[in-house]
């Protein structure tokens, strides 16, 4: 295995928790400031918190490098290695993946941008207007926004990955690279335009909330965006992991998951929302249920930012890191015990 | 023999076991059906059974053997592209297959796009494929036409980028499924000097081919695959004169 500088990595580990933790504190400080653990201030024991997790990142880093010295197996260093010697083609892949996209277009990646507003302009007209179902909800087509852009960016991380395997058949039976590496490519070059389809959304967020009454600002809740994207794209992955593994046995998921997308969009309050359908007769199995859909919690979070102009609460949190952490465990375990039988199917 | 080589290569009692094509189901119907219908057999056949040999440094290693002998398998379970069912392979050294050119290669982006790409696919680094780049492009010949999409290009101008690509490294273990000569005549004087190049450079090769000459004139040792299983190995002269199809 080649070796790799620990130094360096350890270094930008403590920069990027330095910079999530000055986000997450500055983003969500109204709350910190509220809320109260066993009777006791949060704000009080916060400090201690940040300060644990940091000497535990510490700690790690430092055994990985005992690790390294004396070549013993550890999962995190494993991880890393993988990154560093493969970090090149990941890069090359993401890169193919999203100039291609946009190739042959005139537009090529404005259409990131366009796309989204142009589909909000079209479900705001029909939704609001023809249909009126705007409800109750305050700045209907910021709300209605921003379940399009999470919702279409999570559709296209699992449709593209869902392909990823057999798209690259001809790849996988002729050279070796490890198999996790084509989902894992496919749903970050995806994710590329969930993170540029965010600057519509907060552009027409801008100047729609200058113009609506009562007035819509952003707030500096927007700093915590981050961490909704990378538990997003988490989900995804393991999403990407689950798909595209079956996809290689039966071809049949293909249009399978575009009904089962198109259920579950239905399902998700993309369009409506939740205090609709609370108020309609049967309807409450609906809403009892919503709480295991995770697309409604990653909506819910970048509107509770957005709309609500506050950090989501701090169960939420736990909630969206439960259902990203478990679903790309679960999709990990599953395509590595399956991915040495692809090439016979392929 | 010289004593005490250096071992770069080991394939260790390789058996690999395929289930046939006509009793796969591809869909999920058609599993659900089968199962429900006591349907769900395989008849299996092995492309490798019980396969032996190492490899030492230096050593220039022909395959031989008839159509579905299993050459192409071995490769494969070699280069680490399919898990054999039983048997293990040890590598060491880096190794790069030389299977089909240009598998990697995609067709919307420019030649030197996929310079990168399909370098990166093989395993190169990154300041190695920078340093050699005008190496590359120098050797394909391709000039002006590098920042052309490959969908423009012609099939003789793509074999020449994934040759020159391919050919760029030094690996330790090199794999090489049948001399690969591609181009005009010039290019196929160049490139099959290239390769001789490559071969007789101090590499460790892995070659399959069903040209005796070829064989003769470049192994030192030659395993001959009949039907899965080794038919005979050692020295090239040995295995060579009581090779018959």
């Amino acid at each position: 295995m080649t070796k790799i500088d620990l130094k360096r990595t350890g270094k930008y580990a403590l920069l990027g928790f330095g910079v999530m933790v000055l986000l997450f504190t500055v983003g969500a400080w109204d709350r910190l400031f509220a809320a109260s653990v066993f009777g006791i201030r949060l704000i009080y024991i916060y400090p201690g918190i940040v300060l644990l997790l940091g000497l535990f990142l510490l700690l790690y880093l430092r055994k990985m490098k005992a690790c390294q010295n004396s070549g013993k197996k550890c999962a995190g260093l494993y991880f890393l290695q993988t990154i560093h010697r493969y970090r090149f083609l990941i890069e090359q892949l993401v890169e193919r993946d999203f100039k291609i996209k946009y190739k042959r277009s005139v537009l090529g990646a404005f259409w990131s941008f366009l796309n989204p507003l142009l589909m909000m302009i079209v479900q705001y007209v029909v939704f609001s207007h023809l249909l009126g179902i705007r409800g109750n909800v305050e700045h209907y087509a910021i709300y209605l926004l921003c379940g399009i852009v999470i919702w279409n960016g999570f559709n296209d991380c699992s449709t593209q990955s869902m392909r990823s395997i057999t798209a690259n058949a001809a790849l996988i039976t002729k050279v070796y690279v490890p198999k996790y590496i084509y989902p894992v490519t496919k749903v970050l070059s995806a994710s590329i335009n969930i993170v540029l389809s965010m600057v519509p959304l907060l552009l027409v967020t801008l100047v729609y909330g200058l113009f609506s009454n009562p007035h819509l600002y952003l707030s500096k809740a927007v700093l915590l965006l981050p961490f909704g994207l990378v538990l997003l794209v988490v989900f995804c992955i393991g999403m990407g992991f689950f798909l595209s593994s079956l996809m290689v046995f039966f071809h049949d998921i293909e249009f399978l998951w575009g009904f089962v997308s198109t259920l579950w969009m239905y399902s998700t309050p993309i369009i409506y929302s939740l205090s609709m359908l609370e108020g309609k007769e049967g309807a409450q199995w609906l809403v009892n249920l919503m709480r295991f859909n995770p697309m409604y919690h990653y909506i819910s979070f970048f509107r509770t930012i957005i709309l609500e102009r506050q950090s989501p609460a701090f169960a939420e949190y736990g909630i969206c890191l439960a259902f990203s952490a478990g679903l790309f465990i679960l999709g990990l375990l599953m395509f590595r015990k399956v991915q040495d039988k692809f090439i016979l199917y392929l | 023999m010289t004593q005490k080589q250096e071992l770069m290569l080991s394939v260790k009692d390789v058996s690999m076991r395929f289930r046939k094509e006509e009793d796969r189901a591809g869909s999920l119907k058609e599993t659900v059906i089968n199962a429900f219908t006591g349907k769900l057999k395989f008849t299996e056949f092995y492309a490798l059974q019980h396969v032996s040999f190492d490899v030492y440094k230096g050593d220039v290693l022909g395959i031989i053997g008839r159509n579905g002998a299993g050459k192409s398998t071995i490769l494969k379970i070699i280069s680490g592209i399919m898990k054999p069912t039983a048997g293990s392979v040890e590598r060491h050294g880096n190794i790069v297959p030389m299977l089909e050119l240009g598998s990697g290669f995609d067709m919307d982006l420019s030649g030197r796009e996929n310079v990168f790409l399909n370098g990166a696919i093989l395993g190169y680094e990154k300041e190695f494929l920078y340093g050699k780049y005008d190496e590359i492009l120098a050797f394909s010949e391709l000039h002006d036409f590098i920042n052309m999409p490959l969908r423009n290009y012609s099939s003789g101008m793509i074999m020449r980028l994934a040759f020159s690509i391919a050919t760029v490294v030094e690996p330790e273990i090199l794999i090489v499924d049948e001399i690969l000569a591609v181009g005009d005549e010039n290019f196929q004087k160049k490139s099959r000097a290239r390769m001789m190049e490559l071969m007789s450079g101090g590499t460790t090769v892995l070659f399959v081919s069903h040209d005796m000459n070829q064989i003769r004139e470049m192994c030192n040792r030659v395993v001959w695959l009949d039907g899965g299983t080794v038919r005979l190995q050692g020295p090239t002269d040995e295995v060579c004169s009581q090779y018959r199809l």
